[in-house]
């Protein structure tokens, strides 16, 4: 796509004798096809370089040197341009490339996965020459051979168009895949032994014109024809990318990437691109269960929602607690959100699982969107997880900004992350001292600060001091540090002149559920608990409530006797498994409302069977803000329920009524009550690109406290997520179950011989809360004094070992 | 009126009492059906066994009644079942609601699915009506499986594989005439149907045996 | 050995005339930086460095030094296409030499690397530069090894590197191999090739190199035996250069003679005074035809030149008339073919160099090229239909659209053609693989026909079927 702003000055010229305004810069191909001249193109894509291969889009282009033929993907406008789409030149060039294309492509079109949607077949239709004049035999390879774990790749049916190796070297920066071999015998291929592992290969069988490139999961499971398709909003990260969901028998097989410009400039990661396979998973909840014996066993919706309404009416609202929500749509959100504080009165709910950062600090400070952080010339502070490994489609927007657009990234990360090759500064700090890095980057000192030289900092100093707008990437970058060492720097940050922040909170839709006051002390709508009664409410709690960490702390202590999970797995997602398990044996009834069987799933009292994205509408907010449409496509599996409607049974059963029949309730409710929501036109959020939910509230910083002296003995954990791990969903979806990698504890070399262990030894590394053993591995991305881990890889565990009460944990690593 | 008026009532009657009849005692009795008969379909093999259908849905595409359910799948490398990468996991064609408008036939690339005459079939339950592939496939001899409900007489699950169209597949006016279908069970191969334009086709090559000649043209 | 030949220089003819770039090739150890010193060498940068950088850039504008790699574009005025201020810049010498029938610099870079240097430096002078790279080609191993030992003496001689022949003049030449490809021949893929990446041609606008080059900056590329040509201009200075020649063509170029003639070879001629009938068949040259055969077509630029015919004997070895009447000049390759010729062989044989070669970017070279091949070997082979030569034509239509450029002939009342071609393709070489196809099946369609039988069925191969 070529970079104008509809307010560029126009250019005059002459298509098909029709006078024509293109803008300043714009390509031809771009020009026409705004002006309603399809050109037909295989290898330009707008989102990409243009490189002038497939020669389709040739033109009969007089630029006063008389006509001739010339590719319009790479031709830029220039005044008084004549245009030829449809001259007999034109079209005779049309007919050879497609002729020439065609002479080598197998036209084994009945059995392609691309047949009906090709790009090659529409425009052979619609340009070609109708019949071949090739006899010979064509060039044969090797059908399907699978370039990674999910990508088959057919050389036969290529056509050579760049549009993959051009995307796997430009946009994701694994430059896996490129031609091999010469003339007639080019080929697209991997290195030998080297497979395209790259996050985003799916991509490139979106993009990819003909049926070359074909994804094991959609491969073989219907044809276009069949299948239907709604716009929608990707769930599985907080940047809700933009999809389309395609069906066919009420079963979703395929998700496509949608261009929004705001977003995801239609990208999708791997990981959610073939995340639909969880919501089809055979381990999916259908019926609501009721604990029996050692299992459960399936009941009636009747049955399930009395026990639990009878489980919470019989418990003090003090003593009830709700934690998750992320899953949900903002509606669902608002639904219990009312639920919880109105019809049952407690204020102990918090949608993040002691991994995020406090809500008002999300809340709080001035918030930047995507385009903000990308702006050309801007700078990126970097201060949360490694954006490759968690939020996919951010990666990708960040990678462009800083290659393309000139951006400058300055990382603030306990290790490297996917972009440190990119960083102009990296800074590593010791865990717990992020707060006094960010002081010393902001205020330009030059001594050495959190075990990061003062020249790197004062260099880092001088990029944001030379002005221009500055973005922080905030979220929480290792789970073993406490949330409130983030605040800290984030508060210190936040002195920066013109600063945005960019929450980069990862799971789901945690900041609807932010906004819909799934927190401790917030109502929906931003606001704060003690602003009085909101309208269409009954009561608030008196009382500021518990995040997760202290819910479950009291539950251990024995004060809380009914725990509600909103799609939460806190015996696996909360950073203290130990404090997790204790407090699920102390809590009397456990109400899970989830959709695949996790492990607090399995402990709880009562499930009751929710319906997954994709089998409800409504909306979902972003890590911007922004507001997007969900849709429902398919129904729920068995009697699994959406979640509003589970809450306003709920509400019924406990005797209340919460007065929302519809969506459309809630958001008549919602423009109501929420000073944020009530400008928002919920025809507005259909819109592809959504809208931007703004507005803050006071945010006062809280000091993080003092760090223990650091033990001279002991390392300090570092606890990341990766991309692909044995979460709940990802090992319900087949095709991303496999990819992850072996836990091990990696450390920076020069902390190998004060260990006395190498490479590959088995360590056991021992904190205050528990124990594991697992591989060393040296790695220079890890500073040294820290020892990385990454949870959830379904083996010895960090989460085994982090103590949530302490600012950092610290761990011993002695050879087994 | 006189008598004989009311004789010459009777004269088309009588007319008619020696004139060959046209009703027959069906269906104890069953006058030849039409070569282009569109009845229940059968899905062919190749010679070696292999299955034609590659599961390709165009089938189902066409189908103007929707009445035809298909779902391909990888071919297993080890044992494929059709020739290529791709065969025709789920086949299962409704006759609740087939019209038997041939569309499907015409769509097919690889003739995997033809028809035989056979229409006399009913059911006692809907899902008897809904065919699966299994009950759909030729058997080893080309030959279509009689089911328990259906009636099947002599000839009407001949020439299922090898049915022709007036012109070949492509379309193309030059093959008028050319049997374009291979008859490859040794079953069901005959003369080419006279072109679109009413020439006379070739005579059939020597080797090819027609079958099949009492129909209506 | 034949008269005139060399035996250290293997197919270098001395013929009489005046030698400017060739006049070490008689010393066997031309090679040398002793050689080269006690010949002149170097002298010419001696002379440059008295000179500001404009005097002489001046000086090489003044002497017309026309491109020898093929397009014939003058070298002083390319130079002066590289946007002011902008920095840096850097000059790359064009050694991958692969037209074929061409081996003129490759003799220049194995006998005489040192005058290459020495013109590398005068135009890293004249257009303030200090970073040359030298691009040879992959296969050319003596010349690889000749100019790295000629590249380390003249380091160590402070002719190259830092503060040469102690002015403040400092200039790096690196010499880079190639892997082996023809399209590399091509200035914007010998870029990519240098930058690392696959030798595929880049869009040329935006990407002409004086403006938007290696590394993305402005970077002149230059043939090889241009910049040879440098040293003698600058010691002698322009008039004595344009004293020789024609008006229009100053100096003297090399030809690689191949083919039928009695004495093939590389030939240093007067340009655009000598003709190709002095050429092919003077006693001081080629010495004609060899005995019992006559002249049937010739190439007179490359591979990729349209053929010329007995007629086109007497135009002058000069880029001009020889565009006007259908062909090019190119890269100075003369391919003689006599009457034991099958012209639809050669056809194949020229257009299957050209399959082999394209580099797989623009589809209708990548595909059609193979497919010219196919329709010719079909041909060839007995196997031909009776379309296949307008077939043929129409798929060379659809690579080089519009009239392609080609010889007059007289016979059918045929105009010619004037150069260059159109093309559907990035580069040149799609369409250069129409001009054997072209040319012959205008001059020799008979022979064509010939060997398409008459058939009502279409025969296939046993590979076919």
């Amino acid at each position: 796509m070529t970079d104008t702003a509809d307010t560029a000055e126009g250019i005059a010229i002459t298509v098909n004798g029709q006078a024509v305004e293109a803008r300043t810069g714009e390509l031809l191909i771009d020009a026409c096809e705004r002006n309603g001249v399809y050109i037909p193109r295989f290898c330009y894509h707008p989102r990409m370089t243009p490189v002038g291969m497939c020669r389709m889009c040739l033109v009969e282009v007089d630029t006063g040197r008389g006509a001739a033929l010339q590719p319009s993907c790479m031709l830029t406008c220039a005044p008084d341009m004549v245009v030829e789409t449809e001259s007999d030149l034109t079209k005779k060039a049309q007919d050879g490339v497609l002729e020439f294309l065609l002479i080598n492509h197998p036209l084994d079109c009945p059995i392609c996965d691309k047949g009906g949607e090709c790009p090659l077949q529409d425009q052979t239709m619609a340009y070609g020459p109708g019949e071949s004049r090739f006899v010979e035999e064509k060039r044969h390879y090797e059908k399907p051979i699978p370039i990674n774990d999910n990508v088959y790749l057919d050389r036969e049916r290529c056509i050579l168009c760049d549009r993959c190796t051009r995307f796997a070297k430009e946009v994701a920066g694994d430059p896996l895949i490129h031609f091999q071999g010469r003339g007639n015998g080019t080929e697209v291929n991997t290195f030998p032994d080297e497979p395209f592992a790259s996050y985003f290969s799916g991509n490139t069988v979106q993009i990819c014109p003909v049926g070359a490139l074909t994804a094991k999961p959609y491969r073989f499971k219907a044809r276009p024809w069949d299948l239907e398709e709604v716009e929608s909003t990707a769930t599985i990260d907080s940047v809700g990318s933009r999809i389309v969901i395609q069906s066919s028998r009420n079963k979703v097989l395929r998700y496509l990437g949608v261009d929004s410009d705001a977003v995801n400039w239609g990208w999708l990661g791997d990981r959610e691109r073939f995340s639909f396979e969880a919501l089809n998973s055979e381990l999916r909840l259908t019926e609501p269960l009721i604990a029996s014996g050692e299992g459960h066993r399936v009941t009636t919706w009747s049955a399930a929602l009395g026990a639990a309404a009878d489980a919470i009416a019989k418990t003090p609202a003090s003593r009830v607690a709700a934690i998750g929500g992320a899953r949900l749509t903002n509606e669902a959100q608002y639904v219990w959100a009312k639920l919880l504080k109105d019809v049952i009165g407690t204020d102990h709910v918090d949608a993040q699982l002691g991994d995020g950062l406090p809500a008002d600090l999300v809340l709080g400070l001035p918030r930047a969107t995507i385009a903000d952080a990308c702006r050309p010339g801007g700078t990126i502070v970097l201060c949360g997880p490694d954006p490759k490994e968690s939020l996919g489609a951010l990666y990708l927007r960040l990678r462009h900004a800083v290659i393309e657009d000139g951006a400058t990234l300055i990382e603030l990360t306990p290790r490297s992350t996917g972009l440190s090759a990119l960083a102009a500064h990296t800074l590593h700090p010791r865990p717990g001292e992020l707060g006094a890095l960010a002081r010393a980057l902001v205020a330009g000192t030059t001594d050495d600060v959190a075990g990061v030289s003062g020249a790197a900092i004062g260099a880092a100093h001088q990029a944001i001091a030379a002005g221009g707008p500055v973005t922080v990437l905030l979220g929480r970058a290792s789970a073993a540090e406490s949330a409130a060492v983030v605040a800290e720097a984030a508060a210190a940050l936040s002195n920066i002149d013109d600063v945005g922040f960019l929450s980069t909170l990862t799971r789901g839709n945690v900041h609807g559920a932010l906004d819909m006051g799934l927190a401790p002390g917030l109502l929906p709508g931003r606001q704060r608990l003690g602003a009085g009664i909101p309208r269409g409410w009954t009561s608030v709690p008196s009382e500021t409530g518990l995040d997760s960490t202290g819910i479950l702390t009291a539950a251990v202590a024995g004060e809380v006797d009914a725990l509600i999970l909103l799609g939460a797995d806190p015996l696996r997602d909360f950073p203290d498994r130990h404090l997790a398990e204790q407090a699920f044996d102390a809590v009397d009834t456990v109400v899970a409302v989830d959709t695949l069987p996790t492990d607090s799933v399995a402990a709880a009292d009562i499930v009751l069977a929710a319906a997954a994205t994709t089998e409800v509408a409504g909306t979902f907010t972003n890590l911007e803000g922004r507001l997007s449409a969900l849709a429902q496509k398919v129904t729920p599996p068995g009697t699994a329920r959406p979640d509003w409607i589970i809450a306003a049974e709920l509400a019924l059963a406990l005797g209340g009524d919460l007065a929302i029949q519809s969506l459309d309730d809630v958001w008549t409710e919602l423009a109501a009550m929420s000073p944020v929501h009530a400008a928002i036109d919920p025809a507005a959020a259909a819109e592809r690109d959504g809208v931007l939910v703004t507005g803050t509230i006071d945010y006062t910083p809280v000091e993080q406290g003092e760090l223990p002296a650091k033990d001279a003995y002991a390392l300090r954990l570092v606890s990341v997520r990766a991309m692909y791990d044995q979460g709940s969903s990802l090992a319900a979806s087949p095709s991303s179950a496999g990819l992850h990698r072996e836990p091990v504890l990696a450390l920076h070399a020069a902390d190998f011989e004060k260990l006395g262990v190498s490479a590959g030894d088995e360590v056991s590394v021992t904190s205050a809360r528990g124990g594991v053993t697992l591989a060393v591995q040296s790695d220079p991305g890890v500073p040294r004094g820290s020892a990385v881990m990454v949870s959830h890889l379904g083996g010895p565990d960090p989460y085994d070992l982090i103590d949530t009460t302490t600012l950092v944990t610290e761990v011993l690593v002695e050879r087994a | 009126m006189g008598v004989l008026d009311y004789l010459r009532g009777f004269r088309v009657t009588f007319d008619k009492l020696f004139e060959e009849r046209v009703t027959t005692e069906y269906p104890e009795e069953k006058s030849p059906k039409p070569d282009r008969l569109h009845g229940r379909h059968v899905l062919n093999r190749y010679e070696d066994g292999m299955e034609k259908c590659i599961g390709c849905e165009l089938c189902a595409g066409v189908c103007p009644a929707k009445c035809i359910y298909v779902r391909g799948q990888d071919n297993p490398l080890d044992e494929p079942v059709s020739p290529g990468e791709r065969f025709g996991y789920i086949y299962e064609i409704n006759y609740l609601r087939c019209i038997h408008c041939d569309l499907c036939v015409e769509a097919c690339p690889t003739q995997a699915i033809t028809e035989t005459k056979l229409f006399e079939f009913s059911f006692t339950n809907r899902s008897d009506a809904i065919y699966t592939k299994d009950e759909l496939l030729v058997g080893d001899d080309g030959l279509p499986q009689n089911l328990p409900w259906e009636d099947w007489r002599p000839g009407e699950d001949v020439a299922t594989s090898a049915w022709m169209r007036a012109t070949s597949p492509a379309g193309d006016a030059d093959y008028v005439g050319t049997v374009g279908w291979s008859g490859e069970l040794g079953y069901g191969v005959r003369a080419p149907e006279v072109g679109q334009f009413g020439e006379d086709p070739e005579p059939p090559a020597a080797e090819v045996d027609p079958v099949d000649e009492g129909g209506h043209h | 050995m034949a008269e005139g030949y060399i035996t250290h220089a293997p197919g270098y003819v001395l013929n009489d005339g005046p030698k400017i770039v060739t006049s070490r090739f008689v010393h066997d150890d031309s090679f040398t930086l002793t050689r080269s010193r006690a010949t002149g060498g170097y002298q010419g940068l001696e002379a440059c460095l008295a000179k500001s950088p404009a005097e002489v850039h001046d000086e090489v504008r003044e002497a017309v030094l026309l491109g020898r790699g093929g397009a014939g574009f003058p070298a002083g005025t390319k130079w002066g296409f590289c946007p002011e201020g902008v920095w840096p810049r850097y000059l790359v010498v064009n050694g991958d030499e692969s037209e074929p029938g061409t081996y003129k610099d490759r003799l220049l870079m194995e006998l005489d690397p040192h005058q290459l240097i020495e013109g590398c430096l005068i135009a890293c002078y004249a257009l303030g530069l200090s970073q040359c790279f030298l691009y040879v080609r992959g296969e050319m191993a003596l010349a690889q090894e000749r100019i790295a030992t000629a590249l380390n003496d003249a380091y160590d001689a402070g002719l190259v590197g830092k503060n040469i022949l102690g002015t403040d003049f400092s200039v790096d030449v690196v010499l880079h191999w190639g892997a082996g490809a023809y399209i590399v021949g091509e200035e914007t893929a010998l870029i990519e090739s240098l930058e690392g990446n696959r030798g595929m041609p880049r869009l040329k606008p935006p990407f002409f190199p004086a403006a938007i080059g290696l590394y993305g900056k402005p970077t002149i590329v230059n043939n090889v035996e241009t910049l040879s040509n440098v040293p003698w201009i600058i010691s002698n200075g322009a008039e004595a250069y344009k004293r020789h020649g024609s008006e229009s063509s100053p100096g003297t170029r090399m030809f690689a003679v191949s083919g039928h003639v009695k004495r093939p070879g590389v030939y240093e001629v007067e340009h655009g005074v000598t003709t190709f009938r002095d050429l092919i068949y003077g006693d001081n040259h080629c010495q004609g035809i060899r005995d019992g055969h006559q002249l049937k077509m010739f190439i007179p630029g490359g591979g990729s030149a349209p053929w010329f015919f007995e007629e086109h004997l007497d135009l002058p070895l000069e880029a001009r008339p020889v565009g006007a009447a259908g062909s090019m000049l190119g890269s100075g390759a003369i391919v003689i073919m006599d009457d034991s010729t099958d012209a639809v062989q050669a056809c194949l044989r020229v257009v299957r160099f050209f399959a082999r070669e394209s580099c797989g970017k623009c589809t209708p070279c990548r595909e059609g090229t193979t497919w010219e091949e196919q329709i010719l070997r079909r041909i060839y082979d007995g196997h031909g239909r009776p379309g296949d030569i307008d077939m043929l034509l129409d798929v060379a239509d659809n690579i080089s659209p519009g009239p392609y450029p080609v010889a007059a002939d007289e016979s059918q009342g045929l105009e010619a053609v004037p150069f260059p071609p159109k093309q559907t393709t990035i580069c040149p070489l799609g369409p250069s693989s129409v001009a054997p196809i072209v040319s012959a099946i205008r001059r020799f369609r008979p022979e064509f026909e010939a060997r398409i039988p008459v058939r009502t069925t279409i025969p296939v191969s046993a590979g076919q079927r």
